[in-house]
């Protein structure tokens, strides 16, 4: 980095330098050590794995590339076709995420919301009811009207200024995170139902829409922090010369939460990247994922360690790259002290 | 190969003609076709446009075959087959959901007969029976007697077109056991024996200590069917309709009394003679470690036989025997709750004084159909399982390892050629067939648990109790009590009526 | 949808941005001056909708099952109401020991840890009573905190003491915290070396950040191969210690703490890479001041460092506590949640029970992990994280 002004302070003297490395080199093996198994299992015959650990390729055994073969020539389409959803799925989302995940961070650190307490608990009645009368057969339309109704004696509720407790941005914020409190296996079932009634089982759509819902409450918790470091004087400064919120958004604010924005981006893509159960109920043949192809390696005859180090391994290429790409924009945000500066 | 797939695809358009006229008779078809079609054309029209969705897990095994075949399949009478997998251990859940959710887009199901009761009781499964008696292609009474009056029926009536054969055996090793001088094991203390003289030599000349049995013992796994093939002969020795889980009069379980007992102690000391981490292992590190040579002895369904001839997993090719599951000279008594000795009237099904019971552990790949799949689409997925189990088919299929089908026909035990072509030795081949065969020739076969509920019955309480029991958390005592409380809670929670008639159904008991 | 609008939009925290004062009697600027002026609605909506959209209707239906039993039935499935039997059945009935465990003899060292975790526990509430004025709503919070802290100090020291077994809840707590503190402890060391000026950082930033991107089934396996004792690379090291017939698989801890292992190893670098990002964005000035005075490193890091970077830290951990809670594939893979039921987690325990059709009492698990999720992160925030942010 070409930010010498910064490099004095913080360079470490040469004994600090060196236990340093000593750490920093330890995790890495620690980190690598599995990563290297990976690779080599996939060039491993089952007898050389299933025999007792070797260790290096032609010292200890020969390496083969069946598994290699199998997953990609024997396969072919039904290895490459996962792969295409998951890279397709995996950017949509995570770019709607994180769209829609910093406009709403914008909007709760710099505005107050207050959400009267009485609203939400009728719109929740209402959602009850609606629920209550699907499970007595009720046609779903007719469920869905109720919904609406709910929706709209809430915002009655809400103008006719009841009395009650509000509730503020961090209530918002945490009903946003408490989304994600209950464990996918309680949820995937009503969430079939749902993208069932949508017609939208077994398309990429489903698993977008299902993705960036599941992601926003993580991507707003971790944008929140960093668009508070932001300092306020360079928005009003924007703002007298005459631009709008959406410009400021756009201009000021977003790339100076850049480090945050990569960091919440590559944490999002890898969420959306690896998902599991909810893309095995909304997909079955053509919009699965490889996630489900590394766990299917795992069948009736036990886990197939060759294959699934193969596919572990196909998976992991794009994101290291996006890693290593995505890592200098991180290094970048030394420049918000440039800017301060 | 011309004479062969005209041979085939005549029976094919036999087939598909007697299943139209038997869904004529619903009236459901529009436009019936008659039986005695001959001609090239006729029959290769008359699944045209029809797609079927086969659902199974994803692969190689059992899926591999479906997708091989399904192209001939095509040519043969125009149907596209889609094979749709998913992972192993969701395939129940997704299957499920698919139908109670009324998606409906799986309509042929390619799964365990075990989930059966669980689909059949509501109703979402097509009653096969008419079409099979009108299939003579299918040549039904080729199919061992086990899996054609009990496996595939439910009720008596046929639900299921068996594509592969499941139940369990104990493998050893042939060149051990002859430079000993042993015989292979008959009961279950003559498998602890061999288990502990074996255990702790070098049995594959690497230089390391090794295991006298390696069973799947790992939780979430497989390790509930291993203890049953242990139980089974100390708990059912009337014959398959006398059942090996439950009372039929009670529904009573039959897991508090001293033939458990006595189950579930050999079942812990065969830990003693296995691997320090077999609590972790599955079916995969069982097979594995025995084919390497690893252990002495294992407990395991047929996959064992074609592993081994496998040169890129077995070290032990030809020095693979198979045999029977070892049984027991002291069955239970079901009134007094007491192990009593084997006689002529205790255990009429005995050999040389020994009650065998092989289970059959899963039950076997079968092919089912959505009763609310489009009768078209049902004819068209009817006709494709019919050409999967037919000899023609079925019987290259189940040699070959990698299709995961193990025989369930008579006659592929009876053509040793097929076995020899596939890599097996003549001696190794008569040995594997023979031990299959006696297993199926058994009258005392056991039906594996297919009543609602069975993954809770089995998956949760059976398996969690034996692990705690294997970890030692429960006593021989606490493990019975705890089981046996555990079963009663589902029995009663399911209705213990229900469930004793759905006990009596799955064993055709009228 | 409207509970989000908002009521004044007088920015916070002063922000005196106002509307554009432009009055160009254009379309479409005055559609842009309307849009500024809902700023606050047009930017929070379309979050809450979506989230909404796909929450609200699950967490009904699980409600729900959670109170009934399911049954399939011909063209579909049907639920019977049942009350609150299912959580009976984990409370008090048959799942009793599987979910809150079997309370062991505490013994002299057990009440010793008890008591001083319990003391430990009763200065921070106090501290945090203390901190601002105590209204009664503010003291009722706290005291019910208080009764349930103590509760689940009491449930977790004595299923853990000897004769006890500790249930699937307390398991869950065992990783969820043990399993955070260790990570973010890991994650801060690692993040606060790579971000000095050090030749080949980038290197070190790259590689540490891998783990997280392998797919959890997948870290799961690849963790089942290395931890296996007969065909693991670490096999011959064991038998060269002669632990060739000792296999962590067969003692409780040694299983979780393989479990937990697993767990650190995939999540540090999420912990890593937010707080690296926070350590860079951090502004310079206060250190360099420091550096002026003389501060030592330590106090630089202490004083300086981690105050600007504790509001970061503090939602790194919220949301890792959270995801934490739900830890599925590392045991089920590992172990399938054996020996016995020692490794078993609690999102574990209702997939074992979802995966047999028992959906009502898988659902009654679950919604236990929410109640002990949701309890947790409400302390949290209000304990915690609020006092190192201004945000709540």
């Amino acid at each position: 980095m070409a930010l010498h002004w910064r490099t004095s302070p913080t360079r470490p003297g040469p004994l600090a330098m060196l236990a340093s490395y000593a750490i920093l080199t330890v995790w890495a093996l620690v980190v690598l050590f599995p990563l290297y198994w990976l690779a080599i299992t996939a060039f491993k015959l089952p007898i050389h794995v299933n025999e007792g650990p070797t260790y290096v390729p032609f010292l200890d055994f020969q390496p083969s590339l069946h598994a290699w073969r199998y997953i990609l020539v024997d396969l072919g389409n039904d290895t490459l076709r996962p792969y295409l959803n998951t890279v397709i799925v995996g950017i949509t989302s995570s770019v709607l995420t994180l769209l829609l995940g910093a406009a709403a961070t914008y909007g709760l650190s710099r505005f107050t919301y207050r959400i009267r307490l009485a609203s939400v608990l009728v719109f929740l009645a209402g959602a009850v009811l609606a629920a209550a009368g699907m499970e007595f057969g009720l046609p779903w339309q007719l469920a869905v009207a109720g919904g609406l109704g709910a929706f709209a004696l809430a915002w009655a509720t809400a103008l006719r200024r009841v009395g009650g407790p509000r509730l503020g941005n961090a209530d918002i914020a945490f009903w946003m995170i408490s989304q994600r409190m209950l464990p996918p296996v309680a949820i995937v079932i009503p969430i079939y139902i749902l993208f069932q009634r949508l017609t939208l089982l077994d398309t990429r759509t489903a698993l977008v829409i299902a993705y960036v819902a599941a992601n926003l409450p993580i991507a707003v918790w971790l944008l929140r922090d960093y668009f508070q470091t932001i300092p306020i004087e360079l928005e009003e400064s924007a703002a007298i010369d005459g631009a709008n919120r959406y410009q400021i958004l756009w201009r000021i604010v977003l790339p100076l939460a850049l480090p945050g924005l990569v960091a919440t981006f590559l944490f999002i893509f890898v969420l959306a990247w690896n998902e599991y159960l909810l893309a095995l109920f909304l997909s079955s043949a053509k919009a699965q994922t490889m996630p489900l192809l590394v766990a299917a390696q795992n069948a009736t005859r036990g886990p197939q360690w060759w294959y699934m180090s193969v596919l572990i391994l196909l998976m992991i290429g794009p994101v290291i790259a996006l890693a290593i790409v995505l890592e200098r924009y991180i290094a970048r945000g030394l420049l918000l002290g440039a800017v301060r500066g | 190969m011309r004479m062969l797939s005209r041979r085939r695809f005549l029976s094919v358009a036999a087939l598909t003609g007697s299943a139209l006229l038997a869904a004529c008779r619903g009236g459901q078809q529009a436009t019936p076709t008659p039986v005695t079609t001959g001609g090239t054309a006729g029959a290769g029209q008359r699944f045209d446009g029809v797609e079927v969705n086969v659902i199974t897990f994803t692969g190689p095994q059992i899926a591999e075959p479906l997708q091989r075949r399904a192209p001939e399949f095509q040519q043969l009478t125009g149907a596209k087959i889609n094979v749709i997998t998913v992972p192993f251990a969701d395939l129940y859940q997704k299957i499920l959901t698919d139908i109670t959710t009324g998606t409906n887009s799986y309509h042929v199901l390619v799964f365990s007969p075990q989930w059966m009761a669980d689909f059949v009781e509501p109703g979402y499964l097509e009653d096969l029976t008419p079409r099979v008696e009108a299939d003579p292609a299918l040549q039904w009474d080729d199919i061992a007697p086990f899996f054609r009056n009990f496996s595939a029926l439910y009720n008596g009536r046929i639900y299921t077109i068996p594509l592969d054969g499941d139940f369990q055996m104990v493998y050893y090793r042939t060149d051990l056991l002859e430079a000993e001088g042993l015989k292979p094991p008959e009961t279950w203390e003559d498998y602890l024996a061999i288990a502990q003289h074996f255990h702790g030599k070098d049995l594959n000349g690497d230089g390391v200590p090794d295991f006298g049995s390696g069973i799947a013992k790992r939780r979430g796994a497989q390790s509930y069917w291993m203890f049953w093939s242990i139980a089974a002969s100390f708990l059912q020795s009337q014959g398959t309709q006398q059942g090996a889980f439950f009372d039929v009069d009670t529904m009573e379980p039959l897991t508090n009394n001293e033939a458990f007992a006595r189950a579930l102690e050999i079942y812990k000391e065969t830990g003693q003679y296995g691997p320090p981490d077999e609590l972790n292992w599955d079916v995969g590190d069982s097979r594995s470690a025995f084919v390497t040579g690893r252990c002495a002895l294992t407990i395991d369904w047929g996959d064992i036989g074609t592993l081994a001839i496998d040169p890129e997993q077995s070290k032990v090719k030809d020095k693979v025997g198979a045999i029977i599951l070892p049984g027991t000279k002291e069955v239970l008594d079901r009134s007094a709750g007491k192990l009593v000795a084997c006689d002529a009237n205790t255990c009429p099904h005995a050999i040389n004084g020994v009650n065998h019971a092989p289970y059959a552990a899963y039950g076997g790949w079968s092919g089912a159909i959505n009763k609310n799949a489009p009768a078209k689409v049902k004819d068209a997925g009817y006709a494709f399982l019919s050409y999967m189990s037919q000899p023609a088919q079925a019987n290259v299929d189940v040699t070959i390892g990698k299709t995961g089908f193990n025989p369930y026909r008579i006659s592929q035990f009876e053509n040793i050629d097929l076995w020899v072509k596939a890599g097996m030795s003549e001696q190794a081949a008569r040995n594997y067939l023979g031990a299959i065969k006696d297993s199926l020739n058994s009258p005392n076969m056991v039906l594996d648990l297919r009543i609602p509920g069975t993954q809770r019955y089995q998956g949760v309480v059976l398996d969690t109790v034996l692990s705690r029991y294997l970890a030692g958390e429960l006593t021989t005592k606490q493990a019975m009590e705890e089981l046996t409380k555990g079963w009663n809670e589902i029995t009663d929670e399911l209705g213990r009526e229900k469930q004793k008639q759905a006990y009596r159904a799955s064993l055709s008991i009228r | 949808m409207r509970e989000t609008r908002p009521v004044e939009t007088t920015p916070a925290r002063g922000d005196a941005v106002a509307p554009s004062a432009h009055r160009i009697p254009l379309t479409c600027d005055r559609l842009v001056t309307w849009a500024d002026r809902q700023a606050g609605t047009v930017l929070v909506l379309p979050a809450v909708l979506v989230i909404l959209a796909l929450s609200i209707f699950p967490l009904l239906f699980s409600l729900y099952l959670s109170l009934a039993r399911f049954q399939p039935v011909a063209g579909g499935f049907r639920f019977q109401f049942v009350g609150l039997l299912n959580y009976r059945k984990l409370f008090v009935g048959s799942e009793q020991e599987h979910f809150l465990g079997r309370l062991g003899s505490l013994g002299l060292f057990g009440w010793v840890v008890l008591v001083a975790l319990a003391a430990l526990f009763a200065v921070l509430l106090w501290r945090s009573l203390r901190a601002e004025p105590v209204t009664p709503l503010r003291l009722l919070g706290h005291g019910i905190v208080a009764v349930a802290g103590l509760a689940a100090l009491w449930l977790a020291v004595g299923t853990i003491a000897s004769g006890g077994r500790p249930g699937t809840l307390v398991v869950t707590w065992v990783y969820v915290f043990g399993g955070v503190a260790l990570q973010f402890l890991i994650g801060l060391l690692l993040a606060v070396l790579c971000a000095q000026q050090l030749p080949g950082r980038r290197f070190f930033r790259v590689v540490f950040l891998l783990p997280m991107m392998i797919t959890p089934v997948g870290v799961a396996y690849t963790f089942r191969m290395l931890t296996d004792t007969g065909k693991g690379p670490f096999a011959p090291v064991a038998n060269w210690l002669g632990y060739a017939n000792v296999s962590w698989v067969n003692d409780p801890w040694g299983a979780r703490i393989a479990v937990m292992i697993g767990d650190l190893w995939q999540w540090t670098p999420f912990m890593f890479i937010v707080l690296l990002a926070a350590l860079e964005s951090q502004s310079p000035e206060p250190v360099e001041a420091a550096i002026v005075d003389g501060a030592s490193r330590w106090q630089i890091f202490w004083h300086i460092t981690l105050p600007q970077i504790a509001p970061v830290a503090s939602t790194v951990v919220l949301i890792r506590l959270i995801e934490a809670f739900k830890i599925f594939d590392m045991p089920n893979v590992l172990t399938g949640g054996g020996p016995g039921t020692a490794t078993e987690s609690l999102t574990l325990h209702a997939y074992v029970l979802w995966r047999s059709l028992d959906y009502g009492t898988s659902a009654a698990v679950a919604y236990s992990l929410l109640f002990v999720v949701t309890f947790v992160g409400i302390a949290y925030v209000r304990l915690l994280h609020r006092r190192v942010t201004t945000l709540g």
